[in-house]
């Protein structure tokens, strides 16, 4: 029989992608193996045990910084959000004008600029703030994280506003929707999907900085990231990849809900 | 009141870009569709129909002009607030809401109370032959059917006028001819005003009590299916609707407001004038395909041209004759309805004369 060419069947693919997929996912797996290591070792396994889970969930400053991490992300996302979703809105719902593509990349733009860059400018910058008005709160870390937070809750709002048909919305507003009511009862259920992927987004990102965080941050302000960083200067135990697992875990555990609900929807 | 026209367009221009590149859509048109009438926009793509819909709508807002919905000027009203509903091109049903959720959505909008709003909704299904769907999602109905929901989203709350924007053109052509009878049957029965938008002429002549033709913005000719079809004024309506034959030829007597015309092949053709023109030169004649017959060229007196028969296309119900008139230069279409067990009368390379039917020629106005 001849050999049928097809596009979708390339020799070596499959070793590339088997590859790719163990440079990603070995490392994890050896991390989360390990956090249930009996031993005091990173790589000779001496048995299973849950000590240093029990150990992490002992420990006050893992317990506080994971408290101010989620305190920290849980208000970012919110506003974050809040603020993609009426930026989406404003460029998505209007005629296309000179500038518009300007003010795309204004709002992408924290995406482009190195991550250290932004934590310098916000050092000096609130640093300032700092003497003139006395706070040295956490609200210098949430205004941080909402404003690189903004652009990755953007993307996903977006794109699902372009996807909607206006005529929806003009069908609305045909069938005597006030423009609130329009937003209400059309725009946002259909939306919601993407309002949610920018939230979780969102959500992560704020999560898992350190960069930002480590320049802003006040003493004592450590978030888990920071904290974790903090401690790999010292001797390493289990204790970190317990941590590292339970952070795993609740990534996961965002991913999951959120296919779920989107599924649901639509 | 009852002498209003539903919907009054006065002067009205809709102008879209600025500068160089600047269009007019809508071209200072003015027409005034009567109540519980049945009225059609008709031209090709591009030709500001859908424009001048959406003016009525509120999608869109004139440069210039006013547009009267019973005599009120509603030209700067946001959408929500006019008693008009539009039945969309692609329908534009919510897609998180059920079938009856989204026939009650106006009623449900206008604030009127919930039992009030059931009853309707029970009605409309009712009115669009509907009800077993009404807990269905709309993704899970086929297109006709998200039709007949549109159609009563669009009627529950009982609009002053319906604007529906080419709405069957998205059906098969069996559905479509279904769709254009139960269209006919809900104006009637609902007696609103229907503004109804199409490029398709077979559909605006069978439905329509009067159409409007459009071309490049503005409104050539309103009126009748038949009086569009059988005394079109102008070259582009004659043209758009219906195959026609165009003849150039010179005016030689007017009386009563019919014309005798000198086409140059062959004799006179008695073509009527529109209202009011008074011809100068040269002008065209208008003549459709059946409205001539072949005959004998020497048949004294019968025939007013002659020419050379270059094909006949047999089309079952009917044959196309397609001849080349004696001045060598302009072709003649003509259709005559088959009889049984008729033989072809002539064949192409015959000479032929060309007889018309009286009152079936027209002079355009340009």
């Amino acid at each position: 029989m001849a050999r049928q060419f097809s596009v979708r069947r390339q020799t070596g693919f499959t070793t590339i992608a088997m590859i790719c997929f163990f440079a990603l996912y070995l490392p994890i797996a050896v991390l989360v193996i390990y956090a249930f290591n009996a031993g005091q070792s990173l790589s000779i396994w001496e048995g299973f045990s849950l000590r240093w889970f029990v150990k992490a969930f002992e420990n006050q400053h893992v317990i506080e910084a994971s408290i101010r991490s989620l305190q920290i992300a849980v208000v970012a996302a919110l506003v974050a959000t809040a603020a993609a979703t009426m930026a989406a809105l404003a460029t998505t719902r209007t005629e296309p004008y000179r500038g518009l593509t300007l003010k795309y990349a204004f709002i992408n733009q924290p995406l482009m600029i190195p991550e250290i860059v932004t934590a310098v400018a916000l050092l000096i910058f609130f640093s300032r703030i700092k003497v003139w008005t006395g706070y040295s709160g956490l609200g210098y870390l949430i205004a941080a994280h909402t404003a690189f937070c903004i652009p990755f809750a953007y993307l996903p709002i977006r794109a699902r506003l372009e996807n909607m048909d206006l005529t929806l919305e003009r069908a609305a507003a045909d069938l005597y929707a006030t423009p609130w009511k329009t937003f209400r009862y059309v725009t946002l259920p259909l939306l919601w999907p993407g309002i949610l992927a920018g939230l979780m987004l969102a959500f992560v990102i704020s999560l898992d900085d350190v960069v930002i965080t480590e320049f802003v941050k006040s003493a004592g302000q450590d978030t888990l990231p920071t904290y974790m960083l903090g401690q790999l200067r010292r001797a390493i135990t289990p204790e970190m990849n317990a941590i590292s697992t339970l952070f795993l875990l609740l990534s996961i555990c965002i991913v999951t809900v959120f296919f779920f609900v989107n599924k649901k929807r639509i | 009141m009852a002498d209003l026209n539903a919907v009054e367009i006065r002067n009205v221009s809709k102008i879209f870009g600025f500068g160089e590149f600047a269009f007019a859509a809508v071209n200072d048109t003015s027409v005034a569709i009567r109540q519980n009438e049945f009225f059609t926009l008709l031209g090709p793509s591009g030709c500001g129909k859908t424009t001048l819909l959406r003016l009525i709508a509120g999608f869109e807002f004139p440069t210039a002009g006013e547009i009267l919905l019973n005599g009120a000027n509603i030209a700067a009203m946001p959408p929500f607030k006019r008693p008009v509903n539009t039945v969309f091109q692609s329908y534009a049903l919510f897609p998180h809401m059920t079938v009856a959720e989204n026939i009650g959505f106006g009623l449900q909008m206008l604030g009127r109370p919930k039992a009030e709003i059931e009853a309707r909704v029970a009605e409309m299904l009712k009115l669009v032959r509907m009800e077993e769907l009404r807990g269905r999602r709309t993704s899970q109905i086929s297109g006709g059917q998200q039709q007949r929901v549109a159609l009563a989203r669009a009627l529950a709350p009982q609009p002053k006028v319906l604007l529906l924007d080419e709405p069957l053109s998205a059906l098969d052509y069996k559905l479509r001819k279904d769709m254009q009878i139960e269209l006919k049957r809900l104006q009637s029965e609902t007696g609103i005003t229907f503004i109804f938008v199409t490029h398709d002429q077979e559909e605006a002549l069978t439905m329509s009590d009067r159409v409007a033709v459009m071309s490049a913005g503005r409104i050539l000719q309103v009126g009748s299916p038949r009086e569009i079809y059988d005394a079109p004024t102008d070259r582009f309506v004659a043209d758009f609707i219906g195959e026609t034959n165009f003849l150039k030829g010179r005016v030689v007597s007017i009386t009563d407001g019919i014309a005798q015309v000198d086409t140059g092949v062959g004799g006179r053709i008695a073509a009527a004038l529109p209202q009011g023109f008074v011809p100068e030169g040269e002008v065209t004649v208008v003549l459709r395909p059946e409205h001539a017959m072949l005959c004998a060229p020497d048949h004294s007196g019968a025939c007013q041209m002659t020419g050379t028969l270059e094909n006949v296309v047999y089309f079952g119900t009917d044959t196309h004759y397609h001849v080349r008139l004696a001045d060598g230069v302009t072709s003649f279409t003509l259709r005559e309805q088959n009889k049984p067990l008729q033989a072809a009368r002539f064949a192409s390379g015959d000479r032929v004369g060309i007889a018309i039917e009286s009152n079936a020629a027209r002079v355009l106005r340009n």
